[in-house]
Formats: C-alpha cells, structure tokens, sequence
C-alpha cells in the first residue's frame, strides 16, 4: 500500500544442460522478470555470450506464424472466445499434428478465393465504370474498333467546336463537361489534335467490348451480384470454421505462444560454453517459492543468490501492492504513468478521492443508477483488462453519484419528494417552503477541498524528496515543498484576516497591532502570520530555483480550479432542469390540460425531449464528471509531489486460459 | 432626446429598477460564460488538432490526449463561476 511491491534481484546460474527446466519452471511461475544481458560487444572481449534458442525453436514460431494467419483470417481474438475446458497440452500436442495442416489448407483455400473474387468485383465495377458514358450513344460497341483508314476516339470536351476534317461525331447535351465520340480519317491525326486540344479534351479509353453498352452494362452488373453471393458464401464458411474450431486455435495459439516464449528465453541470457546466468525481478515475498522449486527440479544443480540492490540506479520493475477495491484504479495511474520503485504509489488516494469527486459532480440518484447499469450491462463488450478495470471504476463512481444524490436530493434533475437535501442544495428554483442553490457554502466547500488536497500534495512531495534526494539538495528541495506549502497558507491567513468567508474561519477579531493611517485598515496578528509565511515560503521557493518564483499565481490558480467540483455540477443540473422545464411545463402539462387527438403529438414530443435531453446530459455527465475529476488529480495533485516513468513489471510467462501445464 | 432619457428614468418604479438590475446581471453572466467560452475554444482548438494527430498515430495516446485536450476547460468553469456568483450570490 501506497508503496509499490517489493523487489529481489535474482541471480541463478547453472550448466546448460539444465537450462530446458529452468526455464520452464519459470514460465510456469510466472514471476520472474528478466533483466536482458546486453552483450558488450568490446574487441578481444571473451566471456559471457547471448544464448542460442532452444532446440525446435524455428519449427514453433513457424506453426505459431501459421495459427496467426488462421486467426487474422477468421478475425478471432482470445478475447471474443469465452474459457472453456482446458485441454491437456499432450492432447493439444496430438491435434496439431493432426489438425493444423487440414485447417491451415481449408482457411487458405477459402481465403484465396475470396480475394480473387474481392479483385474480379472491383475489375467488374471498373468496366462498368468505363462503359457508363456510352450508354447514351446509339451506337453498337463493335463499331468502335477494327478500322484501318480511321480513328476512334472518346474523352470530355468542355465545348462544341467546329472542324475542318470531314468527320462523324456524337456529343452529348451538358453545360461544363460534355462527352464526345468522334470518328476521323487517321492521315488528318494533327489537325484534329490541334482543334481538339483547343477544346480542352480529356480522353476516355473506348472500352473492346461488343453489343450494346446499356446491355453490357446489365449484364456485368448481374456478374456482380453473382461475385458478391459468392463471397457472401465463402464468409459463411469462414464463420463456421470460426465457431467450429476457436476453441482449438485460441487453445493452440497460448499452447505454442508459451512455447516460442520458453524456447527463445535464452536469448536474453548471459551464457558462456558450459554454463547461463539469468538475472532478474521476483517480488520478495515469492523469492523462497522460487528458489525452492528451481532447487527441486535441477536436483539441487544449481546456483541461486539474491544480489543487493540499489534502488537508485537499478531500473527496479514496478509492481503495484494495492487492496482489492483500488486495483481497477491501477489503470487511470497507467494512463499518466506508472509509479517509480522509490516514490509514493499514490493509487489508494485517487481510488478513494475519485468517486467522490465524480459524486460530487454528478450527484444525481436517477443518473447513478444508469451508470451502474452501465457498468455491468458493458461488460459483454469491453473484454480487455483494462476494460474491465475502466468499468469496475465506473462502477465505484456511480455508487458514490447515488449517495452524493441523496445528499444533494436529486433524481434526474428533480428534488426527491419528502427528502431535504441532507447538506446543501443544488436546486436552482428554490420549491416551496424550501431554499433556493446554497452555492456561496458549495463554492467555499470545493475550495476547502482544493486546499486540503493540495497540502496533501505538497506533504507527499516532501516526502517523496527526503526519501530519494540526498545531500544539500534533498534540504533544498523539502524546503521548496515546504516553502509553497506556506505561501498558500500564508495567503489564506492573510484572506481569513480581511474578509469574513462563509465556512471559514474570520480572524478579524484579532487584536489589531497597527492602523494603515488614511485607510482604517487595521493589521492584525493573522496579517503579519500570513506575510511572513508568504515571504519565508517565497525564500524557500527561490533558493531551490528560482525562476519557480513566477509560477507562484498557480497557487491561486491550482486551488480555485477545484471550483468546477461544483461549477460543472451546477451545469448538469441546469442542463436537466431545463430538461425537465421544456418536457412537462411546454409539452406535456399544456397537452393534458386541454385533452384533445393533437395533443399525442405534444406528449410524444415531450417524451423525446425528455429522452435526448437526459441522454445528452447522460453524456456531458460521464465526460464532465469522469474528466475533471481525473485532471484535478493529474494537473493539480500529481504535479505537486508525482513523477512516475517507473519500468513496467513484465513476468516471463502467461496466464493460462485455454491450456492446462 | 436628453429630456426623454431623464423623463423615462423618472418614471420607473422600484421594481422596475430592481428588474433591471436582475437584467445586468443576467447579461454580466452570459457575457462571462460567452466570452470565457470563447477563449477555451480557441486554446482547444490547437490542442485537439494535435491531440488527434497523436492518437493516429499511436492509439494509446488516447487517455492523455483527451486530458491535455480539457486542460483549458479551466478557463470556461472559471467564467462559469463568476456567473453563478453574479446570479446565485
């Protein structure tokens, strides 16, 4: 929690012979991240080497590639094929032997075919594209052809012209482009370019065909929609080799991913003629499971020592250690950027701060439910983890938008009936007898948030760099830390001392020290508190860096843009009262007061705002609620204490869906 | 013309100044959502056609170039709040 996992480095070494094992205990624990010996390359360097492939290497990838373009074929991924029983890997083993080459030959087959019908369609829809400008021409197509004293030719032209050559043309009827064929005697070519080109004429290639074109026309086009229920025929095919055999190709597919992975492991090794050394990453908790068994299958025939660590320089990978409910927010952290191995993991906070911000955005009971729905009815589509992570927070923030809905007395944009709102109100027409938006108490309320998570910030980036830094800089940079931490309190001293603020407090009862003459203004205890923290805070600042002195209007900045908590708030619910408004004080409530047959359309009318409208605000709700809460975390807490970049723990190994070890 | 001005300003009621003080107030709101509006669109503008760019090429870009694309929606909810203050305060 709030720190990533532990990390051991591994350093295991053993003779080559018995490399096969180790690495296949190790792809089935799934633990071990390997760290990839980089050869030096250095002239007259003799020691260690990068490993050679295991033996039957090429043969796997080969039958791997084939399963791959199986696969592409029939459009199948893992993800669409729910887990069925595994199948023992000796059995798999059998049936791809026996079953891939058939397979392999029927898909390619099909797949041949359907592209030489793809190209023969697309070839058919040229012709007819070339024919349609004849269509118009009473002329038989053979005529085109077969001259020896003449020439055809066909193109656009953009006006009529006259020529001197003795000729027969057909110019069709237009305004810019008008079609043109035209027959002339072969020995005049140059003065018929000449005028031609005066007209400004595009040739058009005449299409070697005979019979009429409006016929050939029709009767390619019936080649067509023959080609199209052809390959309307070989897609069904493909689908039921698809629902036939996926269960076999996703099995197949991990069976021989494992296999290709395991036996290409050595490349990342470190080997010299006899021996192999593979460093890497085990959490530390699993580091005695996995020397045990490494133990037990080598008989003992090896070397295994976990080596010191500096976190520092070592490129730790970063495995998150979080409680159940904040893993699905593992995925907004991966979005900005995983933690480092030596920094705050900051996902606890932000799987807890998230939801109520989006709770506090949204707060509506009607629409909290629709998210809830949401989130389960789209897990038949979004398959990936991080899709169902993304749902999963979806999930935690509706349940936190149906209880801020209570508290705020909400339900699609209308007060709840019998129940106050428990704190304050967002109802911009204040209902009988009730109170109007208390949104002065909202606003102060979102600042005091801003204010509280920010120092949060600021006490974590304190921390952050009195772990990681060292020496005169670690001093410098807590003091900076410390010195924006003070300006921004300093700053509300300051305020709490010349104005009263609804839910703060007013320090402007202090005893006044001095009053500015002319003005009346007196300086109180809390002014000169607030201005020296602001000028210490300001001291600290400049002595880490100080050109970090003109970034100081963020402070403002940074805690006032927690308004939109309520600012975007406010506009959902405007945009649903307003909903609601035109629904059933435009349409519905005049159409039933004075019933009559026209009065349906009004109530369907009605009934479509009512939808559209709620179904947008739906929208703006998810993207405005979801967003902002998200960038308050990105843009105002993480810059103040969060760096992130760390590496990516990567086990070597898979976890088995379809197979069994 | 002067005349008419000070007469029509002698006539009105209080309630009508009241109105028409409510009338400001409504107009100083628009004009600040309008205007900030305005200004979160422009900034939007460069990053959105940036950010798209980035997603085709790369579509795990998604997540932080949607965010870096509503980073100017500050400037808009700030113009939202002073015309909730201006109506609501």
């Amino acid at each position: 929690m709030l720190k990533p996992k532990q990390m051991s480095r591994l350093l295991i070494a053993a003779s080559r012979d018995q490399m096969a094992p180790v690495i296949a205990e190790l792809y089935r624990h799934n633990l071990f991240h390997i760290e990839e010996y980089v050869d030096v390359g250095a002239e007259g360097y003799e020691g260690f080497k990068i490993g050679t492939p295991l033996s039957g290497a090429s043969e796997k990838s080969a039958d791997l590639i084939k399963i791959r373009a199986i696969t592409n074929a029939i459009s199948l991924s893992a993800d669409d094929v729910e887990k069925g029983p595994s199948c023992s890997m000796d059995e798999l083993q059998a049936r791809i032997e026996r079953e891939l080459p058939l397979l392999e030959r029927e898909v390619e087959e099909l797949t041949v075919r359907r592209s030489k019908l793809d190209a023969r369609e697309k070839e058919l829809e040229q012709k007819i594209h070339e024919l349609t400008p004849f269509s118009d021409i009473p002329v038989d197509l053979n005529l085109y052809h077969g001259y020896k004293r003449f020439t055809t030719i066909a193109g656009y032209v953009s006006r009529d012209f006259v020529l001197s050559v003795p000729h027969e043309k057909y110019l069709s009827q237009g305004k810019e482009k008008r079609f043109l064929v035209m027959v002339y005697p072969s020995d005049r070519k140059s003065e018929v370019e000449k005028t031609l080109q005066e007209a400004g004429f595009q040739s058009v290639p005449v299409p070697n065909e005979s019979g009429s074109a409006r016929g050939r026309i029709e009767f390619y086009q019936g080649e067509i929609t023959a080609t199209r229920k052809e390959i309307l025929e070989i897609s069904t095919q493909l689908e039921d080799v698809k629902k036939k055999h996926a269960g076999f190709l996703v099995a197949c597919e991990e069976l021989l991913k494992a296999e290709v992975d395991q036996s290409e492991a050595p490349l990342r090794f470190a080997t010299t003629k006899q021996t192999f050394v593979a460093e890497g990453w085990v959490p530390a908790d699993k580091v005695r499971d996995v020397t045990n068994s490494l133990t037990h299958v080598t008989e003992g025939k090896i070397f295994i020592t976990v080596v010191p660590i500096d976190p520092e320089q070592d490129s730790v990978p970063v495995e998150y250690d979080n409680p159940d409910f904040a893993r699905p927010t593992q995925v907004l952290m991966d979005v900005y950027s995983r933690p480092r191995y030596t920094e705050v993991d900051p996902t606890l906070m932000v799987s807890i701060v998230f939801p109520i911000f989006f709770g506090l955005i949204v707060g509506d009971v009607g629409y909290g439910l629709i998210f809830l729905a949401m989130a389960f009815g789209l897990r038949k589509f979004l398959k990936g983890e991080a899709g169902g992570q993304m749902l999963a927070v979806l999930r935690n923030a509706s349940i936190s938008t149906i209880i801020f809905g209570f508290i705020y007395s909400e339900f699609l944009g209308f007060a709840i009936p019998g129940w106050k709102p428990l704190l304050y109100s967002r109802h911009l027409m204040a209902e009988e007898g009730g109170h109007g938006p208390n949104i002065p108490e909202l606003m102060v309320l979102s600042i005091w948030i801003g204010i509280v998570h920010l120092t949060l910030g600021r006490i974590l980036g304190m921390y952050n760099h009195a772990t990681q830094d060292h020496g005169h800089h670690r001093t410098l940079a807590v003091m900076a830390n410390f010195g924006w931490l003070a300006v921004m309190w300093g700053i509300i001293l300051a305020i709490w001392s010349s104005a009263a603020i609804p839910l703060m407090p007013d320090l402007r009862g202090l005893p006044v020290l001095w009053t500015v003459p002319g003005l009346g203004f007196g300086v109180t205890i809390g002014h000169v508190v607030g201005i020296v923290l602001l000028l210490v805070g300001i001291i600290c600042i400049a002595r880490e860096n100080f050109l970090e002195v003109i970034e100081l209007p963020t402070i403002v900045s940074h805690v006032l843009s927690y308004a939109r908590l309520v600012a975007v708030g406010l506009s959902g619910v405007a945009i649903a009262m307003v909903v609601n408004y035109m629904t059933f004080d435009m349409f519905i409530n005049p159409a039933l007061a004075n019933f009559t047959i026209l009065s349906i359309i009004g109530i369907l009318a009605g009934i479509v705002v009512f939808v559209f409208g709620h179904l947008l605000n739906i929208a703006l709700s998810i993207l405005g609620g979801g967003l902002h809460s998200i960038r308050l975390h990105y843009v105002e807490f993480f810059t103040k204490f969060y760096k992130g970049g760390g590496i990516r723990y990567n086990p070597f190994g898979i976890k088995r869906r379809f197979t069994e070890e | 013309m002067a005349a008419e001005v000070v007469a029509a300003v002698d006539v009105m009621t209080v309630e009508q100044i009241a109105a028409s003080q409510m009338g400001m107030k409504a107009l100083g709101a628009g004009i600040a959502v309008g205007l900030t509006g305005i200004g979160s669109g422009v900034a939007e503008m460069g990053i959105g056609s940036a950010a798209v760019g980035a997603v085709a090429e790369n579509k795990d870009m998604f997540g932080l170039a949607l965010l870096f694309t509503v980073i100017p929606e500050t400037i808009v909810i700030f113009g939202l709040v002073v015309a909730l203050l201006l109506l609501f305060v």
